[in-house]
């Protein structure tokens, strides 16, 4: 039988690292025993002291790890780990968000598999089919996006809830793009409501961002890499429309420091440059990593409700 | 004394971020929790001992330090080291649906039982994901070096795997047959 020993061995080092407990008062201790065995020695006591501290006061300022240099090679670290974590992990993600106007997104993917689900504020309860609100039953399910199987075969799918329509299309080829800016043209949030492992990975691997320090996400602590700002011209016809010139994006990734897999993402749209000043919209996606079962997989497509009527128009005329 | 205070302090905030992770190294690279704790300690001195002499970012001056004062320590046992490891290593995995589980386990053991270059080399690149180069960087050798000591590493591992999982199989052999034999 052959065996894969770097296999075993990785997963072997994983698993006794999870026994390894978070330390505490090494640094103290550590002050400690040097006082201890500095007493014994009968010279230079002193004056040293005041250096050293001075000097490693200036090691190890918290946020030491966000400067240039040492920040530098702890991103790729953490970028690498992020990655492989991504490349490794047979789980089905799911992302819930918000922002402050709409209502909730969940979002599903396994693999080429994904679905994405846009529900309505509280407020508005139902959506209409000229896009009004019933004001009534709370916020409900307005739009599903992503692949469903249909004959057989993988086809994306798209389905509006307020005129009970749905389209397809075959499955393109995903984005290439290193540095994805996805529709920000269309001022629209720079992150995918499908392909988040590929959008995730794409946007490390294209070196714009960097760790910038450690936060409780839910009273966990948490990595934080944050994105440079990427800030692209606005689609002539959509910046009439807003009367903006500018979109900018901004990300934030917090992952868990033992999986490495990301927990929260963070990200805002602001357009600027136009008579309308500068607007900016928010979201808060929560990621949960689940196994990757028969049910949570076929929770990663669309179903076509019964009674919804094919669409056969361009896109974008469906609602 | 304050200035010293305030410093530990911030040594340990950092410590509070990354604690874990270098804890983690450090007992792979010793095999135990304890001896791992020990060794960080150790490097937290010579960080503190440094003064100025380590610029930016601290982690990187406290692997590299993990890793030679693994070696040292290692060297500085000797042979009874290994021969204690051995002595823990258990002969015989239990023979039970949790076999894979316990090579991975047997893993983390065996690696105690190689040289320091190679044992060191293994848990830079397998755990802490380095590659060659910057493995090469972080010990001061060639990346040569690097590599050999790796491939070494590795062949031995699987040398010593194949012999545990081939004591399992038979000793799973014999329980069978005792079965048999006492039905």
């Amino acid at each position: 039988m052959s065996l894969d020993v770097e296999d075993l061995l990785r997963r072997g080092m994983e698993r006794f690292a999870e026994q390894v407990p978070v330390p505490t008062g090494l640094a103290r201790r550590a002050a400690r025993g040097r006082r201890r065995r500095r007493a014994t020695r009968t010279v230079v006591a002193c004056g040293i002291a005041a250096v050293t501290a001075a000097a490693v006061a200036l090691v190890v300022l918290p946020g030491a790890a966000a400067r240039p240099g040492g920040g530098a090679r702890l991103t790729a670290y953490v970028t690498r780990r992020v990655e492989n974590a991504l490349a490794s992990e047979d789980l089905v993600f799911v992302g819930r968000s918000g922002n402050q106007v709409s209502g909730d997104d969940v979002s599903w993917a396994y693999g080429a598999q994904n679905r994405f689900e846009e529900f309505t504020s509280n407020s508005c309860g139902q959506e209409l089919a000229n896009l009004s609100c019933t004001g009534r039953g709370g916020s409900q399910l307005g739009l599903a996006q992503g692949t469903a199987i249909v004959g057989g075969k993988l086809v994306n799918a798209y389905v509006t809830y307020s005129n009970r329509r749905y389209s397809l299309s075959p499955l393109g080829p995903q984005s290439a793009s290193t540095c994805p800016a996805g529709d920000l043209g269309m001022a629209a949030p720079i992150f995918p409501t499908t392909h988040w492992r590929a959008f995730i990975d794409a946007t490390l691997a294209c070196g714009a961002a960097g760790v910038t320090g450690h936060v409780l996400v839910n009273g966990v602590e948490t990595t934080q890499i944050t994105g440079k700002a990427i800030t692209v011209r606005l689609q002539p016809g959509y910046a009439k429309t807003v009367h903006a010139k500018w979109a900018t994006a901004r990300w934030t990734l917090y992952v868990n420091p033992t999986t490495y897999l990301p927990v929260r993402i963070y990200g805002s749209t602001e357009t600027s440059g136009g008579s309308a000043g500068s607007y900016t919209s928010s979201y808060v996606t929560n990621v949960q990593w689940l196994p990757p079962t028969r049910a949570n997989i076929a929770q990663t497509l669309v179903t076509i409700p019964p009674g919804f009527h094919r669409f056969y128009g361009p896109p974008g005329d469906q609602a | 004394m304050l200035v010293q205070d305030q410093r530990v302090e911030n040594l340990e905030q950092f410590l509070a971020q990354r604690g874990q992770a270098l804890l983690r190294t450090a007992a792979l690279l010793t095999g135990s929790v304890e001896a791992g704790e020990d060794l960080l300690q150790s490097a937290i001195e010579r960080l503190l001992r440094q003064r100025g002499r380590v610029d930016g970012d601290p982690e990187g001056y406290l692997r590299r330090t993990l890793c030679n004062l693994a070696a040292d320590e290692f060297r500085r046992r000797g042979r009874w080291r290994r021969k204690l490891l051995l002595l823990q290593t258990p002969a015989r995995a239990p023979a039970d649906a949790i076999a894979a589980v316990d090579l991975r386990d047997a893993m983390v053991r065996l690696l105690g039982q190689l040289p320091p270059q190679q044992r060191t080399v293994l848990v830079l690149r397998y755990w802490e994901q380095l590659n060659g180069a910057e493995t090469a960087e972080l010990l001061g050798c060639s990346e040569d070096a690097v590599k050999s000591a790796a491939s070494r590493g590795l062949r031995r591992l699987r040398k010593l795997a194949d012999s545990m999982q081939h004591d399992q199989m038979q000793a799973n052999g014999m329980t069978a047959r005792a079965m048999e034999e006492r039905s």
